[in-house]
Order: structure tokens, then C-alpha cells, then sequence
């Protein structure tokens, strides 16, 4: 089952590339289809998936690599528990968003769909990966698609920002794969369940510099300050979709990270380095809200704001706790589909005026009343208002976090005020005020691909947020063994 | 008392009912297919609300035959998630009550008048959706037991306040002040906030009011957690009940339409600060002397400040927002001083008549287009109902005998002259403004010559010379008057009894009774104040102009309106966040934080050059060759790592 969704877009992307140059258009009909297959065994895994049962489940395994007398092995090993369920669901519904809202690209169209459903199968690998080298592999995988989508099809300074992109990651990563080979080769497996059990305890180098060549990946990724700045430039210049991929599932490829490799494996180290965690993350929030406020480009916000909001996800990770922990499992999952929304709502907006220099817009809600209501939900849901889902991810963090760090929480706290300023004032500069005439031949959003895009991310961001159920149970499983490690030993 | 008790199910229906509304209208809207058409939304947000009226009757019964005390439905589960535990359940006792009752009748009759002042609006529709959507919140909030459902209801009625303000979204000032009323009452909420997640921590996971307020009684929280909490939650209070210094986003609020201002702004929303410490008297109480000081004097000072820059005021929807805040601010004092009877019973009255007042000056504005009084002038002639229902109302809250407002402020006068002689005074000068600029107001509105009105509004098509607004608007006025003036007489009649029903035993200490001084003091206040109008604003000696010379200085300031918006919105937000803050921050950012990490690249590539001399200038090649490199040395630290174990 897992297998299938992984290797469903990889599929697609192959039958993509041999289409015939005169029925290139078609490469969205594929794409489509096989995204859509996709969503939908996400959908059955996430539906089947059983949180009251221990352990990874719909697991497939086999030995790939594995050298005479080395003592170790190599593995094809995947499967899914509480947390990567979600991760699961997430990216197979993003993924369709992100192909419904290319479907009037024109140039290259093939390579484009099979790139975009690449991406899919590479972050498909990482949330199911139970084993380290294969982690890696697939982490790597990843950068190939979307510097090829931002450089090719994006804007502006794209080959500088895809560079960025890519030679960010590609740094983090050298470091992680050295502390992957320094703690598999002493442990003589890299398997993470059994490197979970047998937590190393000695290496070749220090265990707390393993730690944080682990983690300095995740917080490229996630990303947090210091680590940031390739982000807004990725943002800026992608195309839509990889914006909405980017935000939604690839950002949360950091923190899932964390909370599957980092935290089980090195536990100690976490708890040890807690306090700089927390600090780091309650910074990150104020500090990536206050450049959100100054921010005059559409994507830009967004993408800052993104940084603010990645901080809660790491304060719930400070916190070492199982609702802590938690909270920053559903701010993943929350995030994604809210952050996503907002970049396929700019997308949509970007089309119509082709800028994205908020200051230049106004009055947009008389002429895309649809547009403007879908955006201030998106927007409201990124504020923390109740009843959307972002409120009870953020409150689970607080409420998880608050007895650890009670400074790094307030200090999100406040961002959360901030976050209301800078939405508010985006909405207010967009689409209140007068009708101008300048735009008034904008259309309101009109294509069913539009309108399917948006109503399946509303819907799940107000489901969440008001039955918050339908995914905590899940959650509450997948945290519960890594939260017992450190209310069992800490 | 009368009908038999009301079972759970029906307290959620009082809830359901405009959500249902709310739900079908936003369909209505968005699915054209439906042919929904505009006057079915006022219909059915008038239905829904009816409906919940009539059962928010039944439940005010069910609560007088318990004298108050809880009905005790256990609450459901909404989350479960490990030590986050959620129950959400309705609170049925005297105090959710009353409120529902409150806030079913003056939304009721709100809508009534809506359907008249927003005729032929463009967004008719949308208008009624939002209402239901606002009423389903503010009785979720006024039902919640446990302080997480209530503060999600909290969220809620902020985003309706929203979204109601700044419904002529056309209008530049009316969407600047839909943001500021939001940004303001979201500070506040930030320390509301920390409370809640301060008293979750502390306690082990309780969100239930009714425990929470039983652990502060028995004094099993320390002194430190209920000062953080009981401030935090004031903090949020101050916010929606615009106190102090968080109060200057309620007269640009006005810039909603009046029926929102009538509803939101006067009765129900901006009450529900006062009622949110009237939830946790007990844990207020059990807080420290300090802190309960703090709170009546900012009440205090709010009402005060409040008052008098409603004198200054030539906005007649201005004058009445400030009058409210002066009396929000009387509320809060109360709550200070222990007062929880004449708080609760002054929310109560002052809601009708408040309502009351402010569809006065919709019917005016509907008249002559204008809210702004120098224009107006002789209107009693031409609109005879808003002009006797307009004077009863301004009777009430000048606190004339016998009306409701003469009750409720003698009650809390009472309260001030025996804990705090000098809020006494603070509070009878009070009084004594508010007849003042009520009156000033009557006379300015319905007295000497008309003045002319202005011609174009939005959202209007009256032209012309003033006439008396349509029966939907008047009747709502008329039946207003009723708990205007005769709502007062249940002080003699139990209210307080009944009303700390909701207490434990130990703090009830109501007993009605009335003192002379603070009597004659605050009839004398109310008379003087409307007598001293009638010399200014009526026989014109002295002239208004010379009046405000000679205050001078006091005069500009409370003109200027003290100049906080200019500290909070020029000072703060702009100068510190954004210039000073949010430039610096941001050029940090983009030189030094980048600057770095572009630095360190372009050094390692030239680097790279020298030492290779390839330089091939195609990124496609630095990337081809950057994943070459890492597969390179994949498989080169695999090998040697198997050669290390094998060793």
C-alpha cells in the first residue's frame, strides 16, 4: 500500500515524459490522474490506519544493500505510524492542489507535470523512510525536481534563488549524512526503529555535534533563523504550485525529521540542548512576524510569515513533552494546508493583476468577491482564529510548551498578535477600499480546477477546526513513543 | 418556575438556531444554483433568532425556579489529546441566563430593525448572515462552561465585530477601523491568552470555569498564578469592553452600520468583558486587595475620560460610544469593589436602553443622512417616536427616577460610597456627565432649527426634508422603551438574589437597601447635569463657543481624544514596530543574515575556481556536479566504512 503511493507519481511522471509532443496538454490529464490515485490510497492509509495499535504499520521491507562482513545493512524499509499519517494525507492532497493550480501552464509542459510529480514521490520517501541511508537518499532526491521547477518555469531571479535552494540544502545535508553514517556504523544498523531502542551511546565524535549536524539540516529546512533567507527568495521566484509544495510539505520535512530521527535517536542531546531550542524558536516567531509586517510583496509575506509560524512548530519540539510534541505534529500538518492555501490563493490573485506589490492593489473584493472571501479565511485560518485549524495546533503548543519555557512562549504568544496585524493589514490593502478602475476587468476565480483547489483546502482547514479529532487520534499516536522516551528517562 | 424544567438540548438549539441560519445564508450566497434571494436571509435570520428567544425565555424560567444555582449538565468531549483534555458543555444559572436573554431580545429586535434601516443595501444578505453568525457566538459564549469554549466564542464575536465594522468595506475608514478594532481587542487577548494557558499549566489541565473558580475559593492556587491570571483576564476584558488604555478602537467602530452598533457595540459584545470577570468573580475575589483595586480605579478613570470626551463629541454615534465606554468603565469599577450584583444588574439595563439609543440615532441618521449633530436640529417635530422614545432612553441612562438606569446606578454607587468614598465621587461626577451629553444631544438633535442633514450616504437613498423613519425601525424603538423603564423595579423584586445564585455561598453578601446620600447625590447629579445642557445647548447662556474657550487646554485635549490613538497607532505601531523595529530588523535581515550566507557562497566559489580553473559559469553544471559529489562521497564513506569494521 505504502509502496503504491510512493511509486503511483513516480509512475506518472514516466508516462508524462513519452507522451507525444503534439498531445503535451495531455501531461496534465496524467498528472492529475495519477496525483489523484495518490490522494486517494492516502486517504485509504490515513482511513485504515489503526492509532490504537503499536509500532509502523502497512510496513514493507527487504534488504537493498548489503556489503559481505560490513555488519550492516542497507534497506528498502517504509511503512507509516501516527506521525507520518498525516504527512501522508497532507502531501497526497497538496499535491493534487498543486496540479489543478498548474493547469494553465504552457511552457514545457511535460517536463513540468513529471518534475512536479517527482517532487511528489522524493517527499513521499522521506515521511515513510524507516531507515536512515534510504532518509537520505530520498532527502536528496527532492532537490533535484524542484531546482529544475524554480529555475525553469519560475520568475524573477529564479537560477539565483533555485541555487540558493539548493546549495542551502545540500549543506545541511552534507552534515546530517555524517551524522547518520557516524551513528549507524557505531550502532551497525541504520534502521531507526532499532536505533530508537539502543539510543547510541558513544561515537566517534561527540554525540552533541552528531546532534547538531542532524539538526542543523531540519533547520534549514524547517526553516528558522538563522537559516532562513533562502526561503522568501524561493518563494518569490517559484511558480505557484512549487510554492504551495514548498510551504505545504517540503518545510515539514524539517520538523518530521526532528521528531522521527533526532528526538528517538538522540535523546539525551535534545534534552540537554532544550533551552537553545526554545530560545531559537520563540526568536524565530517574533523576529520572522516583525519583517512579515515590513513586507510589500505578496509572496514575500507569505513566506516570512511562514518563518514566524515554523518558530511554533520547533517551541512545540522545545518542549520535550507529549503535548508539546503534539502540537507541533498538527502545526505541520495545520501549516501545510493553510500556508498552502495562501500561496494558491496569491497565485490565483497574481494572474489576474500581475503583480504582487501590495500597495499597488486595492479594492479587489468588488471584483473577485470569491477570491477575496477564500483568501481572508486562508488568512484569518493563519492568524490562529478558533474554529479554523491553525487555533488548535498553536494552543496545543502553548499549552505543551508554557511549563518548560514560559518566555519563548509568550513570546509566541505575541506573534500571534502580530500575525493579525500583518494579515490584516495585506487584506485590508488588497481588497478593501474603493472599486478601482484600473482592475476592473479582473475576473473572480471561474475554472472548476480554481474553485476545486480552494473548496477542498477550505473544507479541511474549518473540518480541523472544529473537529480536531478526525486527526489528533493519529497524532496522539504517533507522539506517544517519543514522548514516553523522555518522560521515561529524563 | 412556571414551565418545566428545560432539558440540555434545547440551551444547544439556542445556539443552533442562528447557526443554522448563518450556515444556509453563506450557502445561499456562495451557490448561486440555490436562488437565494436577498429578503429570504433576513427572514430566516429573523426566525432563528425568534426561535432562540422563546427558548431562552424557558431557560430563564428553568433558572429562577433554581434561584440561580447551576442546572449541572456534564459536558461533552470535543479533544483528547493526551493531558489536553477539552470538554465543552452549557452553563445553566442565573447569570448565563439573564445573559441569553439579553442578548435574544436586543439581537431579536435588532434584526427587526434591520430589516428596515439596510433596505435595498447591496449586501443585505451577507449583513443578516454575519448577524446570525454573531449571534450563534455571543450565546456560545455566554453558555460556555468551560474558559476554552468560551474564549474560542471570544474569537469569534472579535472576528463578527470584524467583519460587521467593516461591512461598507469601500470605505476607507470603515476598513481601517474594522483592522484597529480587531489588532486592539487581539492585544488585549494576547494577555487573555497567557492567563489561559497559565491556568491550564498550574492546575493540571483544568478549563472548567466551575472548578476553576472552586480551586481559587478554597485557596489552592497561589498568590502569584491568580494575580497573573486574574490580570491576564482582565487585560482581555479591557480589550472588548474598551477599557482604559485599550478603548480607543470602540468610537471608530461606529463606522459599522448603527443596527451593528446597536447590537455589538452597546448591549452584547462590548458587555462581554464585564461579563467574563462577573464568570470568575470567585477567583477574582480570592485575588489579591492590589489587583481588584487596579481594576475598579481603571473603571473608574475609564468612565471619567470616556465621559468627557462624549461632552466634546460632535458625532452623535461618537457621543454614544463614548457613553458607552464611560459606562462599561462604571461596570468594571463595580467588579472591583466587589460589586457583582449592580455590574451584572447594570449590564442588564443598560443594554435595552443603550440599544435603544443608538437605533435613535439610526432613525436620525436615516432622516438626514448625517451623523453629525451641527447638521441636525429640530428633528422633534419631524420624527415625534424616535424623538419621545430617544428622550425615555436618555432619562434611563441619566439615571432619572424611576427608570431602569436609576436603579442599576444607585446600585452601584451604593457599592462605591461604602468600600471607596473617592470612586464615589468620581462616580457621581460621572452621573452628572452623562446627563450632560445626553442631553447636549437631545437639544443639539431635536431642538431649534433643522441644520440641513448632507446629501449623500452609502448605503442610503433618503433625500429630502426629514421624516419619520419606517414602522420596522420605530416598533423595535417602542418595545426598547419598555425594559428601559421598567426593568429597574426588579431590584426590588429579588434580581440580586437570583443573580448570586451563581456564587458560592460564602461570597453572597447582597441585601437591597438604599442610602440617602448616595440617593439625593446622584438625582441631583442627573438634574443638574440636564439642567446645565438646557442652559448651554437651550437658553444658550453661556454660549457653548464660550464654554469651550474657557476650558481651554482641557478642552483640545478631550477633543483630541487624549491623543492615544496618536501614541498607539503613530507612536507605537508606526514609529517603534515599524520604523524603528521592523526597518532595522528587516535590513539586518537582508545584509547581514544573507549578507553572510551569499558572502560565504561567493567565497567558496572562488576558491573552488582558483584551485580548479573551471569555471563554466552554468549553474546547471555547479548542480550536476554538487549531487555528483555527494553521491561521490556516499559511496566512498561507505566503503571505507565497511573497511573500518572489517579491520
Amino acid at each position: 500500500m505504502v509502496t503504491l503511493f510512493l511509486l503511483l507519481p513516480l509512475a506518472g511522471a514516466l508516462l508524462a515524459l513519452f507522451l507525444p509532443r503534439e498531445r503535451e496538454l495531455d501531461a496534465r490529464w496524467i498528472a492529475l490522474l495519477f496525483s489523484g490515485l495518490a490522494f486517494a490510497v492516502s486517504i485509504v492509509i490515513f482511513v485504515t490506519f489503526d492509532p490504537d495499535q503499536n509500532g509502523y504499520q502497512f510496513v514493507d521491507q527487504f534488504t537493498w544493500i548489503n556489503p559481505s562482513g560490513a555488519g550492516f545493512e542497507v534497506q528498502y524499509f517504509v511503512g507509516v505510524d501516527g506521525l507520518s499519517a498525516p504527512m501522508v494525507l497532507l502531501l497526497g492532497l497538496l499535491s493534487v492542489v498543486a496540479v489543478l493550480v498548474s493547469f494553465n501552464i504552457d511552457e514545457r509542459v511535460k517536463e513540468y507535470f513529471a518534475y512536479l510529480l517527482l517532487l511528489e514521490t522524493a517527499v513521499a520517501g522521506v515521511f515513510l523512510s524507516l531507515d536512515l541511508i534510504q532518509f537520505f537518499l530520498f532527502w536528496e532526491l527532492e532537490l533535484l525536481p524542484m531546482y529544475m521547477l524554480i529555475s525553469i518555469w519560475g520568475s524573477g531571479r529564479n537560477r539565483y534563488s533555485a541555487m540558493k535552494f539548493l546549495i542551502y540544502t545540500l549543506a545541511g545535508s552534507a552534515f546530517m549524512l555524517v551524522g547518520f553514517l557516524v551513528i549507524g556504523v557505531d550502532a551497525g544498523t541504520f534502521e531507526i526503529s532499532a536505533l530508537t531502542e539502543m539510543p547510541p551511546q558513544d561515537a566517534l565524535i561527540p554525540l552533541s555535534l552528531v546532534f547538531w549536524a542532524i539538526m542543523i539540516a531540519f533547520l534549514v529546512k524547517l526553516p528558522v533563523f538563522p537559516v532562513h533567507t533562502w526561503l522568501p527568495d524561493a518563494h518569490t521566484d517559484a511558480p505557484t504550485a512549487v510554492s504551495v509544495m514548498l510551504a505545504g510539505v517540503l518545510l515539514k520535512m524539517g520538523g518530521y525529521g526532528i521528531l522521527r530521527i533526532a528526538l528517538p535517536i538522540l535523546p539525551e542531546q535534545a534534552h540537554d540542548f532544550r533551552f537553545v531550542l526554545a530560545a531559537i524558536a520563540g526568536f524565530s516567531v517574533l523576529y520572522g512576524a516583525v519583517i512579515t509586517l515590513q513586507q510589500r510583496d505578496l509572496k514575500r509575506l507569505i513566506a516570512y510569515s511562514s518563518v514566524s509560524h515554523m518558530g511554533y512548530v520547533l517551541l512545540g519540539i522545545a518542549a520535550l513533552g507529549a503535548v508539546g510534541l503534539s502540537g507541533a505534529a498538527l502545526q505541520m500538518f495545520t501549516h501545510g494546508t493553510i500556508t498552502g492555501l495562501l500561496f494558491v490563493m496569491v497565485g490565483l490573485i497574481y494572474e489576474r493583476t500581475h503583480t504582487r506589490d501590495i500597495t499597488s492593489m486595492s479594492g479587489l473584493m468588488h471584483r473577485m468577491p470569491l477570491i477575496g472571501t477564500v483568501m481572508l479565511i486562508a488568512g484569518l485560518a493563519s492568524l490562529g482564529l478558533p474554529g479554523l485549524s491553525g487555533f488548535v495546533a498553536e494552543l496545543t503548543i502553548f499549552l505543551g510548551a508554557f511549563d518548560a519555557h514560559p518566555a519563548a512562549t509568550i513570546a509566541g504568544i505575541f506573534g500571534v498578535v502580530l500575525a493579525a496585524g500583518y494579515i490584516l493589514w495585506m487584506v485590508q490593502r488588497i481588497f478593501h477600499g474603493p472599486a478601482d478602475e484600473k482592475w476592473a476587468d479582473l475576473k473572480d476565480a471561474n475554472c472548476w480546477w480554481e474553485h476545486v483547489a480552494m473548496g477542498s483546502l477550505v473544507v479541511v482547514i474549518v473540518a480541523i477546526g472544529i473537529f480536531p479529532g478526525i486527526i489528533t487520534d493519529s497524532i496522539e499516536s504517533g507522539i506517544a513513543p517519543i514522548a514516553q522516551i523522555f518522560e521515561a528517562n529524563l | 418556575m412556571f414551565l418545566p424544567d428545560i432539558p440540555e438540548l434545547m440551551i444547544w438549539a439556542i445556539y443552533f438556531a442562528p447557526m443554522v441560519s448563518f450556515a444556509v445564508i453563506a450557502c445561499g450566497i456562495t451557490i448561486p444554483r440555490m436562488g437565494f434571494q436577498a429578503r429570504h436571509a433576513s427572514r430566516l435570520t429573523i426566525t432563528a433568532i425568534g426561535l432562540s428567544w422563546i427558548l431562552a425565555l424557558w431557560a430563564l424560567d428553568t433558572s429562577i425556579g433554581l434561584d440561580g444555582e447551576s442546572a449541572g449538565f456534564a459536558p461533552h468531549e470535543w479533544l483528547r489529546l493526551f493531558d489536553f483534555e477539552v470538554d465543552f458543555g452549557v452553563q445553566l444559572d442565573s447569570l448565563s441566563a439573564l445573559m441569553m436573554f439579553v442578548v435574544t431580545s436586543v439581537s431579536l429586535l435588532v434584526q427587526v430593525y434591520s430589516t428596515g434601516y439596510m433596505h435595498g443595501d447591496g449586501g443585505y444578505a451577507r449583513y443578516f448572515m454575519l448577524m446570525s453568525l454573531f449571534t450563534m457566538s455571543m450565546l456560545g459564549l455566554v453558555m460556555a462552561s468551560s474558559l476554552l469554549q468560551l474564549f474560542i466564542h471570544w474569537e469569534l464575536v472579535g472576528l463578527t465585530s470584524y467583519l460587521l465594522v467593516g461591512f461598507w468595506f469601500h470605505r476607507p475608514a470603515a476598513a481601517a477601523a474594522a483592522k484597529k478594532a480587531f489588532i486592539v481587542t487581539r492585544f488585549g487577548d494576547f494577555f487573555f491568552m497567557i492567563a489561559l494557558v497559565l491556568i491550564w499549566t498550574k492546575t493540571g489541565g483544568i478549563f472548567d470555569i466551575t472548578e476553576i473558580n472552586a480551586l481559587a475559593a478554597q485557596h489552592q492556587l497561589s498568590d502569584a498564578v491568580l494575580v497573573g491570571f486574574v490580570l491576564g483576564v482582565f487585560a482581555g476584558a479591557a480589550g472588548k469592553s474598551a477599557q482604559f488604555p485599550l478603548h480607543f478602537w470602540l468610537p471608530d467602530a461606529m463606522e459599522g452600520p448603527t443596527p451593528v452598533s446597536s447590537l455589538i457595540h452597546s448591549a452584547t459584545m462590548v458587555a462581554a468583558g464585564v461579563y467574563l470577570l462577573a464568570r470568575f468573580f470567585p477567583t477574582v475575589e480570592a485575588a489579591p486587595g492590589e489587583v481588584t483595586t487596579t481594576i475598579a480605579y481603571i473603571g473608574a478613570f475609564t468612565a471619567i475620560l470616556a465621559a468627557s470626551m462624549g461632552i466634546v463629541a460632535n458625532d452623535i454615534k461618537r457621543v454614544l460610544a463614548y457613553s458607552t465606554i464611560s459606562q462599561l468603565g462604571y461596570m468594571v469599577m463595580a467588579i472591583g469593589l466587589g460589586g457583582f450584583v449592580a455590574a451584572i444588574f447594570h449590564l442588564f439595563t443598560h443594554a435595552f436602553f443603550k440599544s435603544l439609543l443608538f437605533q435613535g440615532s439610526g432613525s436620525v441618521n436615516h432622516a438626514t443622512n448625517t451623523f453629525d449633530m451641527r447638521r441636525m436640529g429640530g428633528l422633534r417635530t419631524a420624527m415625534p417616536l424616535t424623538f419621545a422614545t430617544f428622550i425615555i432612553g436618555s432619562l434611563s441612562l441619566s439615571g432619572v427616577f424611576p427608570l431602569a438606569g436609576f436603579w442599576s446606578k444607585d446600585e452601584l454607587l451604593l457599592d462605591a460610597w461604602h468600600h471607596d468614598k473617592f470612586l464615589w465621587m468620581v462616580g457621581t461626577i460621572v452621573a452628572f456627565m452623562t446627563a450632560f451629553y445626553m442631553f447636549r444631544v437631545i437639544f443639539l438633535t431635536f431642538f431649534g432649527e433643522y441644520r440641513g442633514g448632507e446629501e449623500v450616504d452609502v448605503g442610503h437613498d433618503v433625500a429630502g426634508p426629514p421624516h419619520e423613519s419606517p414602522r420596522s425601525m420605530t416598533v423595535p424603538m417602542i418595545i426598547l422603551t419598555v425594559p428601559s423603564v421598567l426593568f429597574g423595579l426588579f431590584a426590588l423584586n429579588g434580581f440580586g438574589g437570583f443573580i448570586e445564585g451563581t456564587l458560592p455561598e460564602e461570597i453572597r453578601h447582597f441585601k437591597f437597601h438604599m442610602d440617602s446620600v448616595v440617593l439625593a447625590s446622584s438625582t441631583l447629579a442627573a438634574f443638574g447635569g440636564i439642567g446645565a445642557a438646557a442652559a448651554v445647548y437651550l437658553a444658550r447662556t453661556p454660549k457653548p463657543e464660550q464654554l469651550g474657550r474657557a476650558a481651554g487646554p482641557f478642552y483640545t485635549f478631550a477633543a483630541g481624544k487624549y491623543y492615544v490613538d496618536e501614541i498607539a497607532e503613530g507612536g507605537i505601531v508606526r514609529v517603534v514596530l515599524h520604523r524603528f523595529l521592523g526597518r532595522w530588523i528587516a535590513a539586518f535581515d537582508r545584509v547581514v543574515v544573507d549578507g553572510i550566507v551569499n558572502g560565504t557562497a561567493v567565497g567558496a566559489r572562488r576558491i573552488g575556481d582558483i584551485a580548479r580553473r573551471l569555471e563554466t559559469g552554468h549553474l546547471q553544471a555547479y548542480t550536476s556536479m554538487s549531487m555528483l559529489g555527494v553521491v561521490v562521497v556516499i559511496i566512498v564513506i561507505f566503503v571505507l566504512s565497511g573497511n573500518v569494521l572489517e579491520r
